[in-house]
């Protein structure tokens, strides 16, 4: 038998419903007896891509008073001994609730690669395979599959998909906060709508029984995904205008704050994995004003929604992560009219918030030029076990790839970071 | 069956006589059944390789399925109401012979490949937004329109100098300026090999050493693509030259060698350092000798084909990656060697029992995935979608719509716009999988354009009665006519509803449906 067909035939059909009734029947008892059972609540994570790759000596590992400290001045933060950049001052009182780790130490160098890696926690082609990205692995594992949204969203940029997990993994991407999805409203009205679907399920059932091909079944399951959405009543969570303007405010106007506001929106509706990137850190020239004005716009928007998740009571179980792709160069380069810094893996800086850690803390330190790492070393997939350990995912379970290949979710030899566990 | 290259026009006679002058070896007379044809060769290996693993091969395609099949993968299109008409109402019994003739002979044809090369050629980075592609794509519409041997095109697009302008193959060098990126493109696309892992280091699992690379990557150092923001600023076309300065600006990465030019795992080339070194590489690609060239060409077409080449993937051709099907494979690059003739091999392939086999399976045949016991279901390409759509709703792209530089991305309504919203991720996306998600799906269901009729719905609101009406609209979408249910069906449902909004209900769900988005 195919194991090719056996396993995609499987997921796709329970996916598309055909296996529905026994299916959820047997999750909405699963669902029942966790709540009874006092369970904790599923976490949710988001990951604010720094796309480019900051500068760790400008953002969150700064070294004043060396040649090439910068121009930026450190500022105390709600924690003692801890300091970051003079650009974060709100950031600089949630201390408490963050970690930041520096001691990141990878191996990529160039952007495409790079940022692959810090997706998936594999190398670009490693092994002939597509990886999926932790935003894929986190709807996968954690996610609803009965969720109206998709439980991957990505704000801003394309994300990186489901790779082998398959569609019913990929992101719902959102080029622009304020637009929201498009295509959401249906061209007729709901009744003539709903005729339409009728008609469509005719057909479909129709072709798949002539033909049955694990694209049909796809087609078919993005579809009733799709209209899942349409009909849902979480695409509220799409519309910004329904907030305050003083909640607005505060997030920040730049559309990376907005994105912020919109992530905190579909959190509150149950979207496990909300990615929203913010472009621009590729400092090789003018790297002190680039990163400053960027930082104006993490600041707020970053801020606000840490502060309102903790409002929420949902800080505890929402893991906020800060990274780029790597980190930037000690050295000050005087290659143009303006200092930059150019690619860095060796040394650099990620920060994270709420999601149950242990806050107010530095792991890992870098030397005096902040050019290597002299206590604890994290590496790609050090850090994506822990992303796991936080979130609750077995980063050693298996999955299949279509033609029955088992990868681990994270590459063998990760290390947890302990220190962030509370 | 005859030979291919007895339909090819006369002017062309001269060139291919000359490329056969030059393949002494390998020449034939242009003889009518003198040796198996390719079809008859490519039938033969199949169906004795199906007979060892004792596997049953699915009937032949109906004329629907075959209809719908071969349009696309010739022309890139959905065939009208009117053709799809006549092609099922005819009784000829050479009708698909003559069918795949005719649309071979059809500009839709070179369009189609243009766009497939176009896209494989000018890969979607953040610096590529800036260039545009379209002079590539006239220009390569027009070599594949003419049939012009492939060797002769693969050399013109090697060697290419000049301004875009005037000469779009320089598009290639344009969209990868840089060493590394010129090699692995020339390597992937004409040699069927992906040299790009031993860029750095050995290669995992072939011979490939970091020298071989940089032995061919030596061939392009001299090669200065213009930067295209300065071209853009200065309101000029940007062109591509071959100087004597070796690298120039091209900022050359990490891992590069400066080693003299050598051909893959064959000799140095022995150059001299101020003679271009470009001319030398384009001769050693296309010559008849190469052992790559012809090869790589044939399993990519065979992928284009059947969804999935006798290698796979398409363009990892290396030792370890053993073909399905070795001795055909043999056969069919020695005669695509011998004149590079590509329309004749596209005949030759849709010519074929084994590429007019149905896509259902029968029994025991379901999980055979690279024996070509069956057909494979295609998705349409995001450009065959967005034609095939337009041709529903009636719609010609307008000649702006192909700049693909507009300042914030593609007007999402035009078909650069649609094609890099439905395009994805993957740069080498697989030809069987699905790839839509949900907002393209989104926008297939509620985009306003898709929602207004058109064309197709006004031919079938002047028809004479609801059957004629349903008919129009099913052969105007999936190419065939509603089965006597689906008719008795769909009359019902116009029964039940406004008449007006009827039809458009049964438009919009054939337009959404898998069969529409699928090539069966």
């Amino acid at each position: 038998m195919n194991m090719n067909q056996t396993r995609r035939d499987f997921l796709r059909l329970s996916a598309a419903g055909v296996m529905a009734t026994s299916l959820s029947g047997w999750m909405n008892v699963l669902a029942g007896r966790a709540a009874e059972s006092g369970v904790k609540p599923r976490k949710s994570c988001v990951l604010l891509w720094m796309d480019g790759g900051p500068s760790h000596k400008d953002t969150f590992d700064l070294k004043p008073g060396t040649d090439n400290g910068g121009e930026f001045k450190p500022i105390n933060t709600s924690v003692s001994g801890i300091q970051i950049s003079e650009h974060f001052p709100k950031l600089a009182r949630l201390m408490d609730h963050g970690a930041i780790l520096r001691g990141m130490s990878t191996s990529e160098g160039a952007h495409a690669r790079a940022k692959y890696n810090m997706h998936t926690g594999y190398r670009e082609g490693q092994g002939g395979l597509v990886y999926p990205s932790i935003g894929s692995i986190v709807a996968a594992e954690l996610g609803d599959p009965k969720f109206a949204l998709p439980n991957f969203v990505s704000i801003g940029a394309r994300s990186y998909g489901s790779g082998f997990l398959g569609p019913r993994y990929q992101p719902l991407t959102i080029a622009n906060a304020a637009r929201g999805v498009e295509n959401l409203k249906a061209a007729v009205d709901e009744q003539q709508f709903n005729d339409r679907i009728g008609l469509l399920e005719e057909m479909e059932a129709g072709f798949y029984k002539d033909y049955k091909a694990g694209s049909i079944e796809a087609h078919q399951t993005t579809y009733h995904r799709a209209v899942d959405l349409m009909k849902s009543k979480e695409i509220k969570a799409f519309d910004l205008s329904q907030e305050p303007e003083k909640v607005r405010a505060e997030y920040g106007s730049d559309p990376f704050g907005q994105s912020c506001l919109l992530a905190r929106r579909l959190l509150d509706v149950g979207v496990r994995f909300v990615e929203v990137s913010l472009g621009g850190w590729d400092t090789h020239q003018d790297n002190f004003e680039r990163v400053k004005t960027l930082s104006a716009k993490v600041d707020p928007g970053m801020s606000a929604l840490i502060s309102d998740l903790k409002s929420r009571g949902m800080l505890d179980d929402t893991l906020i992560i800060w990274m780029g792709e790597f980190g930037r160069t000690p050295k000050i380069n005087s290659k143009g009219a303006k200092p930059g810094r150019d690619h860095y893996p060796k040394a650099w800086s990620t920060v994270m918030f709420g999601g149950g850690i242990k806050g107010g803390q530095v792991i890992g330190k870098t030397d005096k030029e902040g050019a290597t790492v002299e206590e604890r070393k994290i590496s790609t997939i050090d850090f994506m076990a822990t992303v796991c350990s936080i979130l609750g995912i077995d980063s050693n379970k298996v999955n299949q790839t279509p033609i029955g290949r088992p990868i681990h979710i994270v590459d063998k030899g990760a290390k947890v970071v302990k220190e962030l566990l509370g | 069956m005859s030979r291919s290259y007895l339909w090819i026009p006369a002017t062309l006679c001269a060139l291919v006589a000359v490329s056969y002058a030059s393949a002494a070896e390998k020449s034939r007379a242009p003889v009518k059944n003198e040796a198996p044809s390719i079809s008859k060769q490519i039938d033969t290996a199949i169906e004795k390789r199906l007979a060892d693993e004792k596997l049953t091969a699915s009937p032949l395609a109906d004329d629907a399925e075959f209809l719908r099949r071969v349009y696309l993968d010739i022309t890139g299109i959905i065939p009208t109401p009117e053709k799809a008409a006549a092609f099922l109402d005819d009784k000829d019994p050479a009708k698909r012979s003559k069918l795949i003739d005719e649309l071979l002979a059809s500009p839709a044809y070179g369009r189609h490949m243009a766009d497939i090369w176009t896209e494989m050629m000018v890969p979607r980075s953040s610096d590529n937004r800036r260039l545009q592609s379209e002079p590539l794509t006239s220009w390569l519409e027009e070599q594949f329109n003419k049939n012009r041997p492939w060797n002769e095109t693969a050399r013109d697009i090697l060697m290419a100098s000049g301004k875009q302008d005037e000469n779009g193959a320089v598009t290639f060098y344009l969209a990868n300026p840089t060493v590394d990126k010129m090699t692995d493109q020339t390597s992937k696309l004409f040699l069927g090999l992906q040299l790009q892992c031993a860029q750095c280091h050995n290669h995992p699992f072939t011979t490939w050493k970091q020298d071989d690379y940089w032995g061919m990557a030596a061939f392009f150092f001299k090669v200065q693509p213009d930067n295209i923001k300065k071209a853009n600023k200065d309101d000029a076309s940007p062109g591509v030259s071959e100087t004597n300065k070796q690298g120039g600006k091209t900022k050359l990465p990490d891992s590069a060698k400066k080693l003299p030019p050598k051909f893959l795992l064959a000799e140095e080339a022995k150059l001299k350092p101020s003679e271009p070194y470009r001319p030398a590489l384009a001769a050693w690609v296309t010559s008849a000798d190469n052992p790559y060239f012809a090869r790589a060409m044939v399993n990519r077409m065979w992928g284009q084909y059947f969804g999935r080449g006798l290698v796979q993937p398409i363009d990892d051709m290396h030792d370890g990656n053993a073909p399905s099907h070795p001795e055909l494979l043999g056969d069919l690059t020695i005669d695509f060697g011998t004149g590079f003739d590509l329309k004749g091999l596209i005949r030759g392939i849709c010519n074929s029992e084994t590429y007019q086999r149905s896509t259902k399976t029968t029994e025991g045949n379901e999980s055979d995935d690279h024996l070509c016991s069956h057909q494979n279901i295609k998705p349409l390409t995001p450009e065959e979608l967005y034609d095939s759509l337009m041709q529903v709703v009636g719609k010609q792209a307008r000649p702006q719509d192909k700049n693909n530089t507009r300042k914030g991305g593609p007007n999402p309504l035009s078909r650069v716009g649609f094609v890099t919203f439905f395009r994805g991720d993957d740069d080498n996306p697989d030809m069987i999988e699905y790839q839509a998600g949900i907002p393209q799906v989104l926008r297939l269901m509620n985009a306003e354009l898709l929602n207004r009729g058109g064309e197709l719905l006004a031919r079938a609101n002047r028809a004479t009665d609801d059957g004629k009406a349903i008919e129009v609209l099913y052969l105007g979408t999936v190419s065939r006519r509603p089965t006597a249910e689906e008719a008795k069906r769909l009359q019902e449902y116009v029964g039940k509803h406004d008449k007006k909004n009827a039809y458009s209900d049964i438009l919009w769900a054939l337009m959404n449906s898998s069969e529409f988005a699928l090539s069966r």
